[in-house]
């Protein structure tokens, strides 16, 4: 054998023995139950689930966490290919809605029917079948937004403001005291490119203003909204366009006011429970909307472990396990659960804003977008576009309203979508008034 | 002299802040805690110096497991795309045959396409062909992603290399592989050398593919660094330092090489 041989043989050879050691891998470990989320993301939040959450569940799975676009990928290809590695998922109730038209999910009727006793409300059990007769997800966290301040912007309310039951006009003067007092820009809202700011138009401020989302999108009254969050936007900190998460400007100390989802204020909230107190986002004319945030557990179609994954579902909707999941990361109990007193501090911050935002007199439950699968990101960005031309750029609410009207018509079309409350309901797809 | 000196000098200076400064500010963050991260002026040295957020990132579960995932698919792609692209290479250099230069725009095609349109049918076909959920189907996206990169370069290096070296080692008896595999190739080993760090980089740091094809095999980054965007601050700073460390020592180790690369070495 000549050197050149030699060399050549032994490449093979090295590249064999690797190809065949690590081939080998995936085999050894086939028969864990794989559990693939796209919520508890964060590492702490993740270690928390491995550590304590599942602590004492029937099956110990493999917990694996998944960004919404690479879930939706996998789970529609491993579907295409009837190859399936998950046997579990967790995901929103936008997330999981696109696998169930193309059959994805595996109907939950006899599980739905064994957790009866659990007392997860009619209207979330609802949500889970997607306008079909089968149970497609049970219902398996909470949660909503709402708004924190710290206590010293308190003193700059304006008079006879109530903090739990603030209009938009009031956040509005409050801030514009604050700046007009202390020259800084105190107001935050998490517009960052990775902020949820798209939930505060679609479920908060129009809503609140118009009553709807969809159907009232250019009318008088949304032009009218546009051009009082402008002049509010005039006291909101400019750093806003950064913030994705706005417990750290709340920590630091760059806004006193912010708006966000709880699990995104609650390490402000945990770490300085002093400092800060909580309460609804505010109402409008129309009501205070707000938008509630379901996460679900279904089983995908084809599941290696389904009963597995069955006696994961029912032991992680134990009102023990819930309230365990409440105290670890922050999403609350869609069982019947009494939360404990002895919460931390922050927690019950987050709780009491969470009861004063659902049990407000005017409170108008405004959902999630329904029915746009895949066409979901582009329902987000009709609003966030509508804002950067609008509030940023300074643009003619009516003109704007009218040109992504046409964007939002053409997409709602397209999608099918009927309306979702509060928008009245519709046969066929949402229209654009 | 004395000025040019101090312009020298005071260049320096800047440059090395340049680079320094933000690492030093990420440490800061990194052992300072939460405490440091908030606090309003920012002190430049550490008041108490904690490495409880570091140990945590090491107690992580599955976090040495996915860190080892990493360095498989890493090596393999740098394989894969030195056994490509070098020889890919040596053919821009050394022949001119037709569409060479069509060639290599194609090559650069394998860029155009983002990866997130090609993920659906990419992970449809990995699992038809079994390559589904394992390194080795991870390193061949990540190859296919280095390999432009490992082609234009690594052609570019056989070009510098005077032909007359190669045909004076065929007058002496060497056979065309021999003399590619003892002249040319110790010549361009360190420009070969940088190539295949620069596809372990690209491999290291890829996200999307990693974390779409696979599911218990998760590379470092797509298990745990994708997710750091989402953590409070000083972990973020904590997860940054452990990324910076690794490569500012593997860079130390190397910066012989890569000056040669770029042509400057102290031969």
């Amino acid at each position: 054998m000549n050197r050149r041989d030699f060399c050549i043989r032994s490449a093979t050879a090295a590249a064999g023995a690797l190809l065949g050691q690590t081939a080998l891998s995936p085999a050894a470990r086939a028969a864990d139950l794989v559990w693939l989320s796209t919520q508890l993301r964060p590492i702490e939040e993740a270690s928390k689930v491995r550590q304590v959450i599942l602590k004492g569940a029937p099956v110990q799975p493999v917990y694996v966490v998944d960004e919404p676009a690479p879930f939706t990928v996998r789970l529609e290809a491993e579907l295409k290919t009837n190859h399936h590695t998950t046997s579990l998922i967790g995901a929103l109730h936008g997330e999981l809605q696109p696998l169930a038209p193309i059959g994805g999910l595996a109907p939950l009727d006899d599980l739905a029917a064994r957790l009866k006793d659990r007392g997860i409300p009619d209207k979330l059990m609802a949500l889970g079948r997607f306008g079909t007769a089968h149970q497609l997800y049970i219902p398996w966290m909470q949660a909503t937004y709402f708004m924190a301040a710290n206590r010293k912007a308190l003193p700059y309310l304006p008079a006879g403001a109530d903090i739990n039951a603030l209009t938009y006009d009031q956040l509005g003067h409050w801030a514009a005291n604050i700046a007009a007092k202390t020259g800084r820009r105190m107001l935050g809202f998490p517009a960052g490119p990775k902020g949820l700011m798209h939930r505060f138009f679609e479920g908060f401020l129009y809503p609140s203003y118009t009553g709807g989302v969809v159907t009232p999108f250019r009318s008088p009254e949304a032009a009218a909204m546009w051009e009082k969050f402008a002049a509010m936007w005039k006291s909101v900190n400019p750093n806003s366009t950064n913030y994705n998460f706005m417990q750290e400007p709340l920590l630091t100390g760059d806004v006193w006011i912010g708006f966000d989802h709880v699990a995104r204020l609650l390490d402000a909230l945990t770490h300085m429970p002093d400092q800060f107190v909580t309460f609804p986002a505010p109402a409008g004319p129309k009501g205070r909307a707000y938008m509630p945030v379901i996460a679900g557990l279904a089983i995908p179609t084809g599941a290696p472990d389904p009963k597995g994954a069955a006696a994961l579902i029912e032991y992680l909707t134990q009102p023990a396990t819930q309230i365990t999941t409440a105290r670890e990361v922050g999403f609350f109990p869609v069982v019947n659960a009494k939360l404990p007193a002895d919460l931390s501090p922050g927690l019950k911050l987050a709780v009491s804003a969470i009861n004063a935002t659902q049990s407000a007199h005017d409170a108008l439950p405004s959902l999630l977008p329904l029915g746009l699968g895949a066409k979901g990101g582009e329902f987000d960005k009709v609003f966030l576009d509508t804002f950067q031309l609008i509030v940023l750029r300074g643009g003619k609410p009516a003109a704007v309203l009218d040109r992504q009207a046409a964007v939002l018509r053409k997409l709602m079309v397209e999608a099918a979508a009927p309306c979702w409350a509060p928008d009245a309901p519709s046969t066929g797809a949402c229209p654009v008034l | 002299m004395t000025l040019r000196r101090g312009i020298f000098l005071s260049g320096v200076a800047t440059l090395c802040a340049w680079t320094l400064v933000p690492i030093w500010l990420i440490a800061l963050g990194a052992v300072g805690g939460r405490a440091a991260v908030d606090s309003w002026p920012k002190s430049f040295w550490p008041g108490s110096a904690s490495f409880a957020t570091l140990g945590s990132f090491l107690a992580i579960d599955g976090v040495w497991t996915a860190t080892l995932t990493s360095l498989e698919v890493a090596v393999l792609c740098m394989i894969f795309s030195i056994l490509l692209g070098a020889p890919a290479g040596y053919a821009l250099a050394r022949y001119s045959f037709r569409g060479a230069t069509a060639y290599r725009l194609l090559i650069l095609l394998t860029r155009a396409f983002p990866v997130g349109i090609l993920a659906l049918p990419l992970t449809v076909s990995f699992i038809r062909l079994g390559l589904y959920d394992t390194p080795v189907g991870v390193a061949l996206i990540h190859a296919a992603l280095a390999l432009p990169f490992a082609v234009l370069v690594s052609a570019s290096l056989f070009q510098g290399i005077p032909r007359e070296l190669e045909e004076a080692a065929w007058v002496f008896g060497c056979s065309r592989p021999r003399a590619f595999l003892r002249v040319v190739v110790p010549l361009a080993l360190p420009g070969i050398a940088a190539t295949a760090i620069f596809a372990f980089v690209i491999s290291w740091n890829e996200v999307f593919a990693a974390s779409v094809l696979t599911v218990r095999h998760r590379t470092l980054t797509a298990y745990l660094l994708a997710v750091l965007s989402e953590s409070p601050l000083h972990v973020q700073f904590a997860g940054g330092l452990m990324l910076i460390v690794p490569s500012v020592v593997f860079i130390f180790l190397v910066r012989k090489h890569l000056f040669s690369m770029w042509g400057i070495a102290n031969r």
